[in-house]
Formats: structure tokens, C-alpha cells, sequence
């Protein structure tokens, strides 16, 4: 209980500073690193939908384990795509994938970015809003357009669960196919997948608010202590 | 055990130093607030070394793997995200702490005879602080590193003649390069705190000759009992260490809040570009430099000429070097002073402090005009503390000094 009321202050803090630096067209989303299962969640839609394009280069498969309580089998079966030198990749290496700069940047126009600190480079509500942000517009390679983004490279990847939306002369979206889910279903989803991202751009979050928590208890008691220590040898000093 | 240290103290006068600079090394007993900041950045010295050393075992300087190596500290080792957020929030606090230190030397006469060479000591420590920390700032090798430094080191350029090949031997390279990123880890690990080292022990030393100044600015050594000891001093230790304990413990709370709650404290500790890896071919948007050096990088700016910007930003901290003797009242403290030094002090502070603000924003024409009324304060206050301090009209200082509770 007490984890959720430091988290809530954290979310008031960053939120704000986020806020202001984009000028306030950044949607907020509630992070929650307390809830395994949004993690969790958010891992799969990573894995079955980024994951062939973007890395997490400095986050290790093995972290999952004691972080987000994936088994190994989960991992070694669901979540480890690829292979090198003909062996499937080790639980204990760095989360790449097997794409080739030079074609893909033939295709796309530019290698698709690692997202291991997106989250803190960008911020979580920026991704949120990119991944709701994106709209049918057939000047587009893709297909597509961004709001926050103008112009991004990359195509609408969840457009089966979103569907497509489309931007009126007043600049509202709206969807124009439905997907797989409703609006508010892919809102989630999307939360998850941005939960996950905070989560994976710096995972001492887990436990440096719980532990934070303790060392404050600790220092506090400390300075009350050093305190009546000062009062008890300065009693003579006039 | 009074033999052992007899032993000792035969071969090594250890009682003798106790003595001289902890037991028998007497203290003006009115210190206040402001007379924290001296332990405390010692203390915050000694922590930097100490993390400084454990990043050290981890880290790579080499530009192809030091971003990495960074991120495994802040994923793969065991406590590496706790020592590397002491590391990086102790940076700030060192700067909040030396801050305070100066303020309070220039709020109660700290520079003065015969203190001179005690401040001179402080700034060389201030200097060598400032490049200590920048050099550091390129080390993580994110964009802000990156371009911070690319920026900074672009500035020698504008020194006429020597310039481009002075920038061109600090870098060691056209630009920011894996050889900047080698040199500057040199620098930062081994040559910079070896100085430092050298410096703060000239500091102390200095210090423990002529005896701390006091909230009252009155010589405790020239009122001394039959014995010889000043009447208004009283013994560091015990008094001070458990003193200062008290206030290290209340520093360690606020300082461990931010390491565990507020590590990037919304950009201002860690920058959030510095999150991307450095880029060569792609600068930021707005490139700025850590909130410390803001101030004077806004003084820079306010300068419409980059020589001159260069030359005022240099003036800004040489000018601080000869505080001693441009103060010309012969009153120390600010208590007994004139109503015109408190206003010129005042001043001083909140234009520092706007130089600051400004410093970390974007140029817009109304922060340019502020920035430049701000350079001017910031001068100014030199120049007419100068001019008014000779015939200052100060009250009288009491003959001892004053406790209040």
C-alpha cells in the first residue's frame, strides 16, 4: 500500500514535467510496475508485434525471470526468436533481432530504433500517445500519418487490433474500420505495452521505491538520534 | 592500549595531530546554518571517489561500448543503479553544497584578511570542480554528453590566433571522439581528483592556521583565557563532530530521497536526452548545459559576441578570485555592514540565480533582455562593492561573539 502512494507521487511528478515539456499535447497513462500481469501483458504485445523490428539491446531475456515472473520455458519458447550460429539465443543474452540494416533501411527509410530507454529518453505518456496517435493517410508510404509524429516511417503495425481512424477538417480521429478491439480494449493493450517499456528503460524501479522506502525510515530515525546527541554535548555551552 | 599508542606516538605524532586539528582545534562556538557546507563537501568528495571507484570497475571509456557499459551498471550489477544514481545526484549536490559554502563566505567576510589565501584555495577548488564535472558530463556518452561538450570545447575556438588548435589539443580530434572520451576519462578518474585532493588538504590547512570565521566575523584568537584558549571557541571535538554528524544525517535524508525517488529530478540531474546514445550526425534540439553551470553559460549568451561572450563567461569566475580585494570594508560580517552591502549581496543573489533560470531556456528576445540586465547585476555588484566599501558606514562589532537560539 505504501508502494502505491510513492508511485502515485512519482506519476504526479513525472506526468507534470512531461507535460510542460511538450507542451501539453502528450496524453497521460497510468504506469503501474506493481501489476505483474500488465507487465506481463505488455511483454507478449511486445514480443508478438515489435519485436521483429525493434531491439531492447541492453535489457537481458533472464531479467524476465525474477522481474516480471516469466518461467524460462516461457521464454525460451515464446519469447526468444532468434538464433545465432544456429543455436537458439541464450536466456542470459541481450535482447536484438536478426534484421538487416541496409534492407530495411531500403524499406522503411530508417532502422527502427532501439526501445530500451524510449521511455526515459521520450517518456512513457509520449509513447502512449504515438501508438493512439496514428491515422489513415494515403499520402503516406505506409498508409498512414502520425499526430505527435509528422511523417513517421513507421507503418500502423497494430492497425488489426486498432483498426483505422481518420482525421476530420476540425483534426479529431475517429475510427473509420474497426479492429479486432474496441477503442478502449486497444487503449489498454497499448497501457500494457507502455507499461512494460517503463519497466524494461529502467528496472531498479522495481524495487528502488520499496527499498527508498526503508533507507528514509532509517535516516530519519538516524537524524533524530544525531540530534539528541547534539542537544545531550552542547547542554554547557552558553 | 596507552602503551600501543605510545609506540605510535613515537614514531608517528598521531595523538599530536588529534590534538591540533580535532580535540584541541578550537571553533568559534556561534556557527549557524551556513557552517555545515564545509564538512558536508568533504564528505560528498569522499563519496564521489568512493562510487567513482565502483563505476570505474564497470564502465568502458570507449565510444563504441561506453553508453552500454552504462546501462549494464544500471541493469547488471549487483547495486550498480544505486551507486551510479549516488554518483550522478552527488554531482548536483557537490555544486548546492559549494554554492551554499561560497554564499556564506561572501555573507560573512569569509575572504578577509587573513583569509585570502583560504578563498584562494576555495576557488581553485570551485575551478577544478567545474572541469571535474564536465569532463564527467561526457563520460555516459549520451547525446547531451555528446554536444554539451562538443559545444563547450567549441568555445576556445573563439580565442583569437590559438583557438581552433587549443580546441583542436584539448579534443584530441576534429570532434568529440573516442579519444576526447579517453583523455577526458584520464582526466576525470585520476589527474582532476589527484588535484583535488592536493587542493582541499591546502584548503584545510589553511583553514586550520588562521581558524574559521564566524557568523559575527570576530577574531575569537584575539580574546583568549589564562590558559591561551579563545573564550568564545570551543573544541571541534566533540562539539562540532556531533554537530556536524546531525547535519550530515539531515543531508543523507534529503540527498537519499532524491537518489531513490527523484534520481533524474525531471531533467535536471539527468538529462532526458542523455538517454539516447551519442550521435554524431544528429544534434538535439536545444542543447544544454547541467543546471550548474547555467548561470554562466547564460552570461555567455547574453553577450552578442562569442569572444566576448567567452571572455565574460571567464571573468565571471576570475572576478570571484579577487573578492578579497575588492572588498575593501574592513567589517567582516554582513550583520554589521551597510544597508548598500546587504542590497548589492541581494542582488547579486537572485541575478545569479535568474542567470540560472535563463540559462537552461530556450533564447527568447524578453530572456536575452533579462539575461543581459542580470550580466550587468552580476558585474556590477563587483564593481560597486568596490567603489562603496572603502567608505562603508558600518555599526559597531561586538567584542565577542553572540549565540542566538
Amino acid at each position: 500500500m505504501n508502494k502505491k502512494y510513492v508511485f502515485f507521487f512519482i506519476l504526479i511528478f513525472s506526468t507534470q514535467l512531461t507535460y510542460a515539456a511538450s507542451g501539453g499535447q502528450l496524453k497521460p497513462v497510468q504506469i503501474d510496475l506493481g501489476n505483474k500481469a500488465s507487465l506481463q501483458r505488455g511483454a507478449q504485445i511486445f514480443f508478438n508485434n515489435c519485436a521483429g523490428c525493434h531491439t531492447l539491446q541492453y535489457h537481458r531475456y533472464s531479467k524476465f525471470v525474477g522481474d516480471l515472473g516469466i518461467s524460462e520455458d516461457m521464454i525460451k519458447s515464446n519469447l526468444i526468436l532468434t538464433t545465432s550460429k544456429g543455436e537458439k539465443t541464450k536466456l542470459g543474452s541481450t535482447i536484438v533481432n536478426a534484421i538487416n540494416h541496409d534492407s530495411i533501411k531500403e524499406g522503411f527509410g530508417v532502422v527502427p530504433p532501439d526501445l530500451t530507454l524510449t521511455a526515459r529518453s521520450r517518456g512513457s505518456e509520449w509513447i502512449y500517445t504515438f501508438l493512439t496517435s496514428f491515422y489513415e493517410d494515403n499520402t503516406r508510404p505506409m498508409g498512414v500519418n502520425n499526430v505527435l509524429y509528422p511523417n513517421v516511417n513507421m507503418p500502423h503495425v497494430l492497425w488489426y487490433k486498432e483498426g483505422l481512424k481518420e482525421m476530420d477538417e476540425n483534426n479529431i480521429l475517429t475510427v473509420k474500420v474497426q479492429g479486432q478491439l474496441t477503442q478502449k480494449e486497444y487503449e489498454q493493450e497499448i497501457t500494457d505495452l507502455v507499461n512494460f517499456l517503463t519497466y524494461v528503460s529502467e528496472p531498479a524501479q522495481l524495487e528502488r521505491y520499496s527499498i527508498g522506502l526503508w533507507v528514509m525510515l532509517f535516516l530519519v530515525f538516524f537524524a533524530f538520534i544525531t540530534y539528541l546527541l547534539k542537544i545531550e554535548y552542547w547542554r554547557d555551552i552558553k | 592500549m596507552s602503551k600501543f599508542i605510545t609506540w605510535i606516538d613515537e614514531r608517528l605524532p598521531v595523538s599530536n595531530f588529534v590534538k591540533n586539528h580535532l580535540s584541541e582545534y578550537y571553533a568559534p562556538k556561534n556557527f549557524n546554518f551556513f557552517y555545515f557546507f564545509g564538512s558536508l563537501a568533504l564528505f560528498v568528495f569522499i563519496m564521489q571517489i568512493i562510487t567513482g571507484i565502483f563505476l570505474t570497475i564497470n564502465y568502458k571509456p570507449d565510444a563504441a561500448s561506453a553508453f552500454a557499459s552504462v546501462e549494464y551498471i544500471m541493469r547488471d550489477v549487483e547495486w550498480g543503479w544505486l551507486i551510479r544514481y549516488m554518483h550522478s545526484t552527488g554531482a548536483s549536490f557537490f555544486f548546492i553544497i559549494i554554492y551554499l559554502h561560497m554564499l556564506r563566505a561572501l555573507m560573512y567576510g569569509s575572504y578577509k584578511k587573513p583569509r585570502e589565501l583560504l578563498w584562494l584555495f576555495g576557488m581553485f577548488i570551485f575551478v577544478l570542480l567545474m572541469a571535474e564535472a564536465f569532463m564527467g558530463y561526457l563520460l555516459p556518452w549520451g547525446q547531451m554528453s555528446y554536444w554539451g561538450a562538443q559545444v563547450i570545447i567549441s568555445l576556445f575556438g573563439a580565442i583569437p590566433f590559438v583557438g581552433e588548435s587549443l580546441a583542436l589539443w584539448i579534443r584530441g580530434d576534429y570532434v568529440i571522439s573516442d579519444a576526447t572520451l579517453n583523455r577526458f576519462f584520464a582526466f576525470h578518474v585520476i589527474a582532476l581528483p589527484l588535484l583535488l585532493f592536493a587542493v582541499i588538504y591546502l584548503h584545510i590547512a589553511a583553514l586550520h592556521t588562521v581558524g574559521s570565521n564566524n557568523p559575527d566575523g570576530v577574531e575569537i584568537k584575539q580574546n583568549k583565557d589564562k590558559d591561551g584558549k579563545p573564550v568564545d571557541g570551543i573544541p571541534f571535538h566533540p562539539y562540532y563532530t556531533v554537530k556536524d554528524i546531525f547535519g550530515l544525517a539531515v543531508f543523507l535524508t534529503i540527498f537519499m530521497f532524491v537518489v531513490f525517488f527523484l534520481p533524474e529530478f525531471g531533467g535536471f540531474f539527468l538529462e532526458k536526452d542523455n538517454f539516447v546514445p551519442a550521435d554524431p550526425l544528429k544534434t538535439p534540439e536545444h542543447i544544454v548545459p547541467v543546471w550548474y553551470f547555467t548561470p554562466f553559460y547564460a552570461i555567455l549568451r547574453a553577450i552578442p559576441d562569442k569572444l566576448g561572450g567567452v571572455l565574460a563567461m571567464g571573468l565571471a569566475i576570475f572576478v570571484l578570485f579577487l573578492m578579497p580585494w575588492l572588498d575593501r570594508c574592513k567589517v567582516k560580517s554582513i550583520r554589521y555592514r551597510s544597508l548598500t552591502y546587504k542590497i548589492l549581496l541581494i542582488s547579486f543573489v537572485i541575478s545569479f540565480i535568474g542567470l540560472g533560470y535563463i540559462g537552461m531556456k530556450a533564447p527568447t528576445p524578453i530572456l536575452t533582455i533579462l539575461g543581459r540586465l542580470f550580466t550587468l547585476v552580476y558585474f556590477g555588484f563587483f564593481v560597486l562593492l568596490y567603489l562603496t566599501s572603502k567608505n562603508e558606514k558600518t555599526k559597531p562589532v561586538p567584542e565577542r561573539v553572540t549565540m542566538h537560539e
